[in-house]
């Protein structure tokens, strides 16, 4: 492995892991960061994680919040969503319900953020389960499409499968974010905002 | 007013989540920059609730929740953001949001930025004017006489802490002559009586007053006559303050003979062409808002109207069979789960109608054995967010508040009080030496939280322990071999859902008022997290320390994972989950009943008024001449817990006076006029009355509320009471001389409340019908689904909304929604019935509904429209399903639906296929073409109608003027048009229209006014969002 270059010049991604309670974002974490399949389920509350990554040739700080899916925090996600840069929208492919859920966090996002647009990955995990799978990968393609945003299929379970691959995306995602096109969007939706206030 | 009207009675309910402000304006001068930001939430301008403050920012975050029931009538929920000015201690307002009362609906459940608008003395008002105005013509002048009485006002505002209103009158001619004349000032009121009669004559008799302009005067023809309040400021030199304006026009009306109106109109702010000069004028000309920043907001608002008991019959009982149908899934609370988008939303008042009944435990068991069952995983037990784990947080939230407070405050206060810091995460500090030390705070914390929590296990309510031991049998039989998962189920409520959030965020948990800083903040995000490992300890099978999510926490683990802890958490999952009728339980129960728990505390002003006379007349030497002067108000901190009520001079001193509940005879609002005080309640003993005052109305309903409810049991209750004060010698209310005289009023009927827990089943079960009958389409696609499922068997081509799967019995499940869908529409057939009732006998211009804020739009859309309304919303829906098949975001109501299509939701906007929207505006358009058309045929039928109110007339051509399109107005179009495209001829329709609500002629007649004013205002919309 190549040794990271001088810390200062370094870019830090924020990067939010959301999604409903137990569809395995924070085995998707730990296992990014320290290559382990967690077994036993501990709910989260707000766990984070830092790591220097080189993502396509380029060296960069990763700062993955990992959050508690349950309802009950919700009054906390707030906080999260402002200061994030990238999400990775987690739904379990056994739950039909947190597939329909993701569209919730979806919208929150933009509205804290006021944006048409924001980094984010629609992420169907748990595909190793294929006799349980409730949403096919169809549909998990169509919610992306219906958002806009890329999607990723991946598996915490050892062997990971697009683990990496999905953490990797979203510092892509931010990266080639052209950063003056969001400011016209914040313009034009000021003066939109304006119309139906009257 | 009818006999049905009156039976019902409206509850309101609003939570608003301030989340944060952007873009605000640096300030120009003292500390350049950035700016400490509050917001007040108020209702007309009485502040109710104050966010904490953000320092040195100009985007403040405060993501506070705040919510209550609406005590009272307004017309303005206001959002004000401040600047706090250390030095001047005059607090800047940067800016505000207001939000009409009728148009909160439109915003309920949705997040929105709204721009900031500014704020000035002369656009802050409240209140209402009652005003007779009168022309008579005379012989042998052109002109007529104009009087002008000013009867009464209300609920003026209060400025700068005085209340001394007086009232001028202005008439403006056409020529550009005016005419002021004023009232005399009525001190210390906000509802002054003035009744004074001001003529003007069509002659004007020269110079004679020196306001009158001096020029020669030419025949003027009255313009305009406006009414303002203001308040007589103390100071010397000082102007009075403006508080509030209403101007009629009167043009064209001379040749009209003799008439008078006398109505109720809303205070307006002062135009800006007509406001002194003063700073702004040039800036901010409407329309080109300076940017002074945004805000976002969450709204929840639900008005309930609220019938008599028997009208739920039919959904109470469907209810309440849930829990005796099989399969679960064809019960009407599983369906209600289904249909409801939010299933936070239905299980709500779902719980609180099942426990009222005692069946919520007998529900949730079936609810929740139907969810095991179709569990693959023990691990994720209820880990989601589905109809049971919400109904489970429900439960806990309404029976384990008290629980909740009383076993965490003691622990969290030390944390909020010391303020030690316990950052432990390296990547976080400053200094790597510190860790050790906060290490050791954050273990002594969590020690002591821990322990408190474990200790509680006693003091659990039974409701709670009975749900607890319904899932613990459950997964006992669903995993007889993973004995861990019988644990599990229960720390994934009691740690996860109930003690984790409320260590997280205290504040949303009422648990503290305080304001919580940053570090703060981090020192319980570790406790919670700590906190619910510990509780999730004796699940993981892997024992102690197998997995560490962060490095960093691994010491905290450390000392945490032992057999002691474990044990300890064991002692308590078992305690809570026994059933009732075990040793343990019993037990539970006694030690339950010595404990009092605290429902209401605060600080407020008492006055005591005893009948005993030695005591009053030492109150009297004591504190001066006057018997009632503020002097003699004391403040006090009260306490009501479930025993009695207290009161001390501060929190945590030995209290002064104790009145157990039984003594307590009524209470009950006290008259403003007894003491000349707002928010005002007395609770009455038998030899004596405590006069509360509360911060603010919202105060002061719940304490009535909760007394109330908690002393309705009371045999010795009163039936009569005063309604103000005894002072001078006599009350004030009934005039009676005698301080033993009986009572005047009746008591207000307490509402009926069982067990002496906060329930009002009939206020839930009205909340279900909402909810049933906002996701009706949602139902439909259901039974539609359900004769797919009969006809075609089991397979994909019947597909259910929300994602659901399979509908396990089709012929039940089918007549339970059938049942439920009847339900609806008789319930819903009573609505329109009370509305239509209502909008007869509310009269436009009465005090009910006063002249104003386009308020004749409401009550039109009251009176009937609804019903064309809702069938409009299906059309709309059946378009949605072409266009956006996948809205579910939107799905949570119909009518809402609508609306959010005018309200330009960019989300929303995104979603839908550019095209789509292009064929929904030109749809749009060629509905307006056609509805252009048809107004000719509108006027002629118009003409037919009887003759216009004159009054009437002037008070909606001043509201054109102001041509905002509001929602309401899209509605009314909305309908209308829909109507025309229906092949339904024109005439047929309006004359069908027009009969059935003939009694509202003078109602109709506005509408259609408005309508011809604004439809090009709606075009040029459509056509903006075309272009968008």
């Amino acid at each position: 492995m190549t040794r990271p270059p001088n810390n200062d010049n370094l870019v830090t991604f924020k990067l939010v892991v959301v999604g409903d309670g137990g569809v395995g974002k924070s085995a998707i974490t730990i296992q990014f960061f320290q290559r382990l399949f967690v077994t036993d389920y501990d709910p989260t509350i707000e766990d984070s994680y830092i790591q220097h990554t080189e993502i396509d040739k380029q060296w960069c700080i990763l700062d993955v919040l990992d959050t508690a899916g349950q309802e009950e925090f919700s009054a906390m996600r707030e906080q999260y969503m402002r200061k994030g840069d990238g999400f990775l929208l987690v739904y379990s492919v056994t739950d039909k319900q947190s597939y329909e859920n993701v569209m919730f966090f979806y919208t929150q996002i933009l509205r804290v953020k006021d944006k048409d647009a924001c980094p984010m990955l629609l992420v169907a995990n748990k595909v190793d389960l294929v006799h349980l799978r409730k949403v096919t990968e169809e549909q998990g393609r169509e919610l992306a499409h219906q958002l806009g945003i890329p999607y990723i299929e991946t598996s915490a379970k050892d062997p990971p499968l697009n683990v990496d691959a999905a953490f990797h995306e979203v510092v892509r995602i931010i990266r080639n974010q052209p950063p003056v096109k969001l400011e016209k969007n914040r313009r034009k939706r000021r003066r939109s905002g304006k119309c139906n206030l009257l | 007013m009818a006999e049905g009207t009156r039976l019902v009675r409206v509850e309101e309910r609003l939570k608003i989540k301030i989340g944060e402000v952007k873009n605000l304006q640096s300030r120009s001068h003292g500390s350049p920059g950035a700016r400490d930001v509050y917001c007040v939430l108020s209702l007309d301008q009485e502040e109710i609730f104050r966010t904490t403050t953000m320092e040195r920012t100009l985007n403040p975050f405060f993501g506070e929740e705040f919510q209550f029931e609406v005590p009272r009538k307004f017309r303005y929920l206001g959002i004000y953001v401040y600047d706090r000015d250390r030095h001047l201690k005059q607090d800047k307002i940067m800016g505000k949001v207001a939000i009409k009362r009728e148009d909160l609906a439109a915003y309920h459940n949705k997040e929105h930025w709204f721009p900031l608008r500014p704020v000035d003395a002369d656009s802050e008002v409240q209140g209402k004017a009652h005003l007779e105005l009168a022309l008579q013509s005379q012989i042998g002048y052109s002109q007529p006489k104009l009087t002008v009485r000013i009867i009464e006002c209300s609920e003026l505002t209060v400025k700068n802490s005085g209340y001394d209103p007086f009232a001028t009158v202005t008439v403006n001619y056409n020529n550009g002559k005016q005419v002021l004349k004023r009232t005399k000032i009525k001190k210390k009121t906000v509802s002054p009586y003035f009744n004074e009669t001001f003529v003007f004559e069509p002659e004007i008799i020269e110079s004679k007053e020196k306001d009158i302009s001096h020029y020669p005067l030419e025949r003027g023809e009255i313009g305009e006559v406006v009414v303002g309040l203001w308040h007589a400021s103390s100071g010397m030199g000082e102007q009075p303050a403006f508080l509030g304006e209403v101007r009629v026009t009167l043009k064209g009306l001379q040749k009209q003979p003799t008439n008078t109106t006398t109505a109720w109109y809303f205070l307006q702010p002062r135009q800006i062409k007509h406001r002194p000069n003063k700073i702004s004028n040039s800036s901010t000309s409407p329309g080109a808002l300076p940017g002074l920043g945004s805000l976002r907001l969450k709204i929840h608002y639900i008005a309930d109207h609220v019938f008599p008991s028997a009208m739920y019959d039919r959904l109470r009982n469907l209810l309440l069979q849930s829990v005796n149908i099989q399969p679960i899934t064809s019960s009407a609370v599983y369906i209600l789960g289904e249909i409801v988008a939010s299933k936070m939303e239905a299980a709500q008042p779902l719980v609180r109608v099942l426990v009222h009944y005692g069946q919520l435990v007998s529900v949730m068991r079936a609810l929740a054995s139907h969810e095991i069952s179709k569990l693959t995983d023990p691990t994720t037990i209820f880990r989601g967010n589905t109809l049971v784990s919400k109904m489970m947080d429900e439960g806990m939230r309404l029976a384990g508040l008290h629980y909740l407070h009383s076993t965490l405050r003691p622990a969290m206060e030390q944390v909020f009080l010391e303020k030690k810091s316990c950052e432990i995460d390296p990547t976080r500090v400053k200094d790597a030496n510190t860790i050790q030390t906060n290490l050791t705070n954050l273990k002594e914390y969590v020690q002591r939280v821990f322990t408190a929590i474990t200790t509680s296990g006693v003091r659990c309510p039974p409701l709670m322990c009975e749900m607890f031991w319904c899932l613990r049998e459950l997964a006992a039989t669903h995993f007889p071999k993973n004995k861990e998962v019988r644990y599990s189920v229960i720390s994934g409520f009691i740690f996860l859902r109930f003690f984790a959030p409320a260590i997280l965020g205290p504040r949303l948990f009422d648990i503290t008022t305080e304001q919580i800083d940053f570090q703060t903040n981090r020192t319980l995000t570790l406790i919670s997290k700590t906190i619910q490992s510990l509780g999730n300890l004796v699940s993981c099978r892997g024992g102690a320390g197998s997995v560490c999510k962060e490095e960093y926490m691994e010491c905290v683990y450390r000392e945490f994972y032992t057999e002691k802890h474990i044990q300890a958490v064991k002692q308590f999952l078992e305690l809570i989950s026994t059933s009732s009728n075990s040793g343990i339980a019993k037990q539970r129960t006694s030690t339950q009943q010595e404990q009092p728990i605290v429902l209401k505390e605060g600080i407020y002003f008492l006055f005591m008024h005893t009948a005993d006379c030695k005591k009053r007349i030492m109150i009297k030497r004591a504190q001066g001449r006057k018997r009632f002067g503020r002097k003699n108000f004391k403040q006090r901190y009260f306490r009501l817990t479930t025993q009695d009520l207290t009161y001390s001079k501060t929190k945590g001193k030995e209290p002064l006076c104790k009145i157990p509940l039984e003594e307590i005879l009524a209470v009950e609002k006290l008259q403003e006029d007894s003491f000349k005080m707002k928010n005002m309640f007395q609770i009455i003993q038998s030899q004596r009355a405590l006069y509360i005052q509360a911060g603010n109305c919202v105060e002061e309903k719940e304490w009535i509320d909760i007394l109330t409810k908690i002393c309705h049991t009371n045999s010795n209750r009163l039936e009569k009471y005063h309604p103000s004060a005894y002072v001078n010698g006599h009350w004030l209310c009934c005039k009676a001389v005698a301080e033993i005289a009986p009572g005047c009023s009746e008591v207000s009927p307490g509402v009926e409340a069982g067990l002496r827990m906060v329930l009002d089943p009939d206020r839930d079960l009205q909340r279900i019908h909402s909810l049933i009958f906002t996701n009706m389409p949602r139902l439909e696609t259901l039974m539609n689904a359900c004769e797919c499922q009969a006809v075609y068997g089991a397979n994909d081509m019947c597909i259910i909304p929300g994602g659901g799967s399979l509908i396990e019995d089709v012929p039940s499940c089918f007549k339970t929604l059938t049942a439920l869908r009847e339900a609806a529409y008789a319930l819903q057939h009573e609505h329109r019935a009370y509305f239509r009732r209502l909008a007869r006998d509310t009269k436009y211009g009465s005090k009910q509904a006063p002249i104003g804020d386009d308020n004749y739009l409401h009550l039109a859309a009251r009176a009937g429209f609804e019903s064309q309304l809702i069938k409009r919303a299906y059309e709309i829906d059946s378009l949605n399903q072409h266009y956006a098949e996948t809205d579910h975001c939107y799905d949570s109501g119909f009518s809402r639906r609508i609306e959010d299509q005018r309200s330009y939701d960019e989300t929303f906007r995104k979603r839908l296929d550019s095209g789509s929207i292009h064929r929904r505006y030109e749809n749009e358009n060629n509905l307006l073409r056609q509805y252009e058309n048809n107004i000719d045929t509108i006027k002629s039928i118009q003409n037919d109608l009887s003759t216009f109110d004159h009054s009437l007339n002037n008070t909606f051509r001043t509201d054109n003027s102001e041509k905002n399109v509001n929602l309401e107005n899209n509605r009314i179009l909305d309908s209308s048009s829909f109507l025309t495209t229906d092949g339904i001829t024109i005439s047929n329709t309006l004359s069908r229209k027009f009969n059935s609500y003939d009694h509202t002629k003078i109602l109709k007649e506005c509408t259609v006014t408005k309508f011809k004013s604004d439809k090009t205002d709606i075009s040029c919309n459509t056509l903006n969002d075309h272009t968008h």
